[in-house]
């Protein structure tokens, strides 16, 4: 059974040991102040060309025949229809009869024709005979004792039992205790530009423009899959519209790409729609957890116990970090991975972490309430020890004095009318750190810089991160600076997932064009007669360090160079980057408890992530994180047909997404951390923001939501609940 | 997609000249909001398609006082023409909520009366629903929380059309065009239950077309509004919404046309609402015994009881607006 592909963990220090050769500039010109995307121009006016917008001569479209069954078995497969459709190519099977298929959307077979239109009309002419099979469509079912057994090891796999410290002591030392269930949904990654590429080959060369977030895991994908060597598959991808962590290989329908073009002898382009998307390229897990957990009197966490489940579709896992952060002296968790008939999960922003984050933390604010605590002096009280990546005893009042936290009322707005308002609070943590990426860098005799690194940028900031650490090591303005990158040509360099982007890339760049700067400074200095450790490149000039004018201006000093260029290797070295980040977050909620619906007016996000590279490009990532979480929490939701199995909502009409007059007043503060060299921002504030909008709507309506997507329903059958008397 | 011939109709002899009798086989194309949704995902697949856009796209003053609406219009000329939003701001705050601005600007008045359900088993193709010739309406014992709460089925959408409920309100009639001749049904005779209709959801006929929407002039202290209750705030579908046409003398509401939309497969007219308000001084109170009475019949389904509370609200609060009192 295939487990959600994740980037390993980064196991790095807390804070850069330092690296003196190449230690990051303490008094930095652009590094950690606002630039502006360097491709932002060619974003906005479509110049910057997505994989989508791949387009080669006599290229064709591919499309993929998908199971509109969750589990059923190919009887038979008949392409002669579709071959004989106008404009059709290719058409390859992807399955053999007698294949189980195990999900709505599982590839069967595909087809290559002119025009897209074609493509898709002649996917309909594939004749696929199914014999359906009774599925697995949900948790509840797949757990019932008399479910089929449809999974070759069992509906259900049941993890080890974790336990520390004396359970029955911590409930014995418990004054009161909590004993509720707590749920997630599957979500769904929609990224803006969907999974695909387009596949070109030149005899047994084959190059894959793909949206991808690691073009070198890509090619290897492709060589492994497509028995090739390594050496014979070019990746590219220049911009790419999100994958979040999703995107970490060819996939089935990369693969299903190359092969229709080489069986057309024709470029193929193959793009997934929105459906595809939904049903077949990854999803984050649902979480379940039955929790008894125990306070002191005085407000002391004592004990936790939980049984916790999760689906992660046909086959994967659905694991999740529980209790998240707080300190529960004596507990116990068994887990269990429950498998049913749908998409299998990937990696998804923060894998894990906004699960355990929204259970842990709206039991916290149960427990508060109990012992009738303020629920951050309650945090405060039973959070681990200060640390370097664990500042939440910083953050917490930082946040609040942002937030004007002191202004909260206890749980249940008192304001009559049927709008009440609500604050809440929640914290997270996040690894992030760098490891292993290389670049090479050339100085150009009339001045030119070439940087080249082989990452991508997946929409957070990652070319211009480039241009900034060289422009800022060459004292050169960031458009001097040649950034080439997201091609599997340039040196390696691994995927963008787990946060470890510009920790990897941005020590790599500094190292490299330290390097290529010292080699321009030994051709320099024997011209100007300073010795090459004494001389500076800063403002355009190559210069003695304690005398501007002994120098020359940077086109003097490239001209030295006459016809050879500088070029140079470099690669990451520890040092320059740390790992582990932490954050607090405070939203505030309104809710029309006549309707049920709960609007986020407000969210404070206190985050670290080590040294700022760029702050405009870091505060964005806070922003679409806080986003994120907003849809988590109250939106998105994969809904599966009880019946069939079958996604009812495999769009953006009915799968949720919030759209501009949905979206809060976010206040992004990020705490600078020099010292600690770069860490990466992408996934920690994602973690946070639902669980502090379900401690928000708590607070507002005095009713306790544990289960998200936190829809309408949910508010007005737990208010109904609480009228009735049912809950406190 | 099937290969279809289009028509570019110069006006309503040549549109009806080239429409047909067999339901779903040539279909009339305003803005195609709807109709190019269903058509890439192969839910419709016509032979032809009539541009309508050319035909009537004014608004223009009746005789009696009121406005005379072609079909062809946009929902941002309707949005944008003054007299309609003086006159029957219900509809044209409906027409606001719809969608997106593109949406907006190319849709017309005719196309949003006219588009078929958002039923997730309609659209998604993996469900050979009833309304598709099928023999299950999914939603019974499958996910229904956004299907209707009123009606006896067999089929369990709700009604996509926010000016349809207005519409009722305002007692609109429809001017359907037909081969022999034009004919005029009121709007609350043009709906139809999928008991009486299951494979569409009006009266009108493959080889007619809607060509306007006429509104009678407003009466002597009529106060109306439209309330809607969504849970996204940007395009998304209303989880339920009412419009309120109250006849004022005073604070006294003279008589009432209450209907409610996205609650039943045809826009709901609240009767028991009505006569629960009329004679009665307008207040928070009566407005809000008039919306338990609109809702009173309501047979929710197995997800959707939390609509019927959600239907209630929107009542009340459109009795509210429409009496320019505080709505929350």
């Amino acid at each position: 059974m295939a487990e959600a592909r994740q980037v390993p963990e980064v196991a790095a220090p807390a804070v850069a040991q330092g690296n003196a050769a190449y230690a990051w500039p303490t008094h930095p010109t652009y590094m950690g102040t606002d630039v502006q995307r360097i491709d932002g121009p060619d974003k906005v006016t479509g110049r910057a060309k997505y994989s989508y917008d791949i387009q080669r001569p006599n290229m064709l479209y591919g499309r993929i025949v998908r199971s509109p069954h969750p589990r059923a078995r190919v009887v038979a497969i008949d392409l002669t229809m579709a071959r004989q459709a106008p404009g059709v190519k290719a058409a390859l099977a992807v399955v053999e009869p007698n294949a189980i298929l195990m999900f709505q959307g599982e590839e069967v077979a595909a087809v290559a024709a002119a025009t897209e239109e074609q493509a898709r009309d002649a996917a309909r002419l594939v004749k696929v005979q199914y014999e359906v099979l009774p599925p697995l469509t949900s948790v509840e079912q797949a757990m019932s004792p008399d479910a089929p057994k449809v999974f070759p090891d069992g509906n259900v796999r049941e993890g080890a039992a974790e336990e520390t410290g004396d359970l029955a002591a911590g409930f014995k030392a418990a004054a009161h205790v909590v004993e509720q269930t707590y749920n997630t949904q599957v979500q769904t990654h929609v990224s803006l530009e969907t999974h695909g590429c387009v596949c070109e080959w030149d005899g047994d060369k084959l190059t894959a423009w793909v949206s991808t977030q690691a073009v070198h895991g890509t090619r290897e994908g492709f060589a492994q899959a497509l028995k090739i060597p390594q050496a014979n598959v070019r990746v590219i991808t220049q911009y790419m519209g999100g994958g979040f962590g999703s995107k970490f290989a060819p996939d089935a329908q990369g693969i299903i790409c190359a092969n229709l073009a080489k069986q057309a002898g024709a470029p193929v382009h193959l793009m997934l729609d929105r459906k595809e998307e939904h049903l077949a390229t990854g999803n984050r897990p649902s979480a379940y957890a039955k929790i008894r957990a125990g306070v002191s009197a005085d407000g002391m966490l004592t004990a936790f116990d939980a049984q916790t489940w999760g689906t992660g579709g046909a086959g994967v896992g659905a694991g999740f970090p529980l209790p998240y952060i707080y300190q529960f002296p004596n507990r116990r968790r068994q887990h269990k991975d429950v498998y049913i008939n749908a998409g299998g999960a990937r990696a998804m922003r923060a894998p894990g972490h906004p699960q355990g984050c929204f259970i842990t933390e709206v039991l916290m604010d149960e427990l508060a309430d109990l012992v009738k605590l303020d629920p951050v002096d309650f945090r405060m009280k039973n959070l681990p020890p200060d640390a370097p990546d664990a500042r939440w005893r910083a953050y917490f009042p930082i946040a609040a004095k942002l937030f004007g936290w002191d202004k909260r009322h206890p749980t249940g707005d008192a304001t009559p009318g049927p709008i009440k308002h609500g604050f809440g609070c929640s914290a997270n943590r996040w690894g992030g750190g760098g490891r292993g990426s290389h670049a090479h860098c050339e100085i150009l005799p009339d001045g030119g810089v070439i940087m080249r690194c082989g990452t991508q940028d997946i929409g957070t900031g990652t070319r211009t991160l480039v241009s900034i650490v060289t422009a800022e090591t060459l004292g050169l303005p960031i458009d001097a600076v040649n950034t080439e990158i997201g091609d599997s040509l340039y040196p390696f360099s691994g995927g963008s997932g787990g946060s470890t982007t510009a920790a990897s890339v941005t020590p790599a760049i500094r190292v490299t064009a330290v390097k290529a700067l010292d080699a321009l400074k030994a051709k320099v200095a024997p011209k100007l007669g300073v010795p090459p450790a004494d001389l500076v490149a800063s403002d355009g000039r190559l210069h003695a360090r304690n005398d501007r004018a002994k120098g020359m201006t940077w086109k003097e000093a490239c001209r030295t160079l006459g016809a050879e260029p500088i070029a140079v290797d470099g690669e990451w070295q520890p040092g320059l980057s740390a790992s582990g980040t932490s954050g607090v977050q405070m939203a505030e909620v309104e809710v029309d408890t006549e309707t049920g619906v709960s609007k986020v007016t407000r969210l404070v996000c206190v985050q670290d992530c080590g040294l700022i590279v760029d702050k405009l490009t870091a505060e964005s990532q806070v922003i679409g994180g806080v986003l994120f979480g907003v849809n988590y929490a109250l939106f998105e939701d994969r809904i599966l047909d009880r019946n069939t199995g079958q996604m009812v909502n495999p769009n953006m009409e009915w799968y949720l997404i919030g759209g501009p007059s949905d979206v809060p007043e976010i206040t992004a503060h990020l705490v600078d951390q020099p010292e600690r060299g770069v860490i990466g921002l992408g996934e920690p504030p994602a973690v946070a923001t639902a669980a502090a909008i379900a401690n928000a709507i708590a607070n507002a309506t005095g009713v306790r939501l544990r289960s998200l997507p936190m829809t309408p329903d949910k508010v007005l059958a737990a208010l109904e609940q609480q009228r009735a008397g049912g809950t406190r | 997609m099937k290969a279809f011939s289009y028509v570019d109709a110069a006006n309503e002899k040549d549109a009806l000249a080239s429409l047909g009798t067999e339901r779903n086989q040539v279909l009339a194309i305003g803005g195609g909001m709807d109709l190019l949704g269903m058509m890439k995902d192969y839910l419709v697949q016509p032979v032809r398609l009539v541009n309508v856009k050319r035909l009537d796209a004014t608004i223009a003053r009746t005789p009696d006082g009121g406005l005379r609406i072609g079909s062809a219009v946009r929902l941002i000329d309707l949005i944008e023409h003054a007299d309609a939003r003086r006159m029957y701001p219900a509809l044209v705050e409906l027409a606001e909520q719809v969608g997106t601005p593109q949406i907006r600007n190319a849709g017309t008045v005719g196309g949003n009366l006219n588009q078929r359900p958002r039923c997730w088993y309609f659209r998604n193709e993996e469900f050979h629903c009833l309304k598709k010739g099928g023999a299950t309406c999914f939603s019974v014992n499958g996910e229904n929380q956004f299907h209707a709460i009123f009606g006896e089925g067999p089929c369990h959408i709700v009604h996509p059309s926010n000016l349809a409920v207005a519409c009722l309100a305002y007692g609109a009639t429809f001017r359907l065009a037909g081969p022999s001749g034009a004919r005029e049904v009121e709007a609350e005779q043009y709906f139809q239950m999928p008991d009486h209709n299951l494979y569409a959801e009006n009266v009108l006929q493959p080889n007619e077309l809607l060509t306007h929407v006429t509104l009678p002039a407003p009466m002597a202290g009529l106060k109306s509004a439209a309330y809607e209750v969504r849970f996204k705030q940007a395009h998304d579908w209303p989880l339920a919404f009412a419009t309120a046409a109250l006849v004022m003398e005073g604070q006294t509401v003279k008589s009432a046309r209450i209907v409610m939309g996205a609650v039943a497969p045809v826009p709901w007219r609240a009767n028991e609402a009505e006569r629960a308000l009329a004679g009665k001084t307008l207040s928070e109170e009566t407005a809000g015994r008039a919306a338990l009475a609109a809702v009173q019949g309501a047979q929710p389904m197995s997800r959707n009881a939390y609509k019927v509370r959600v239907a209630r609200t929107a009542v009340t609060r459109a009795i509210l607006k429409a009496g320019g009192m505080k709505v929350v």
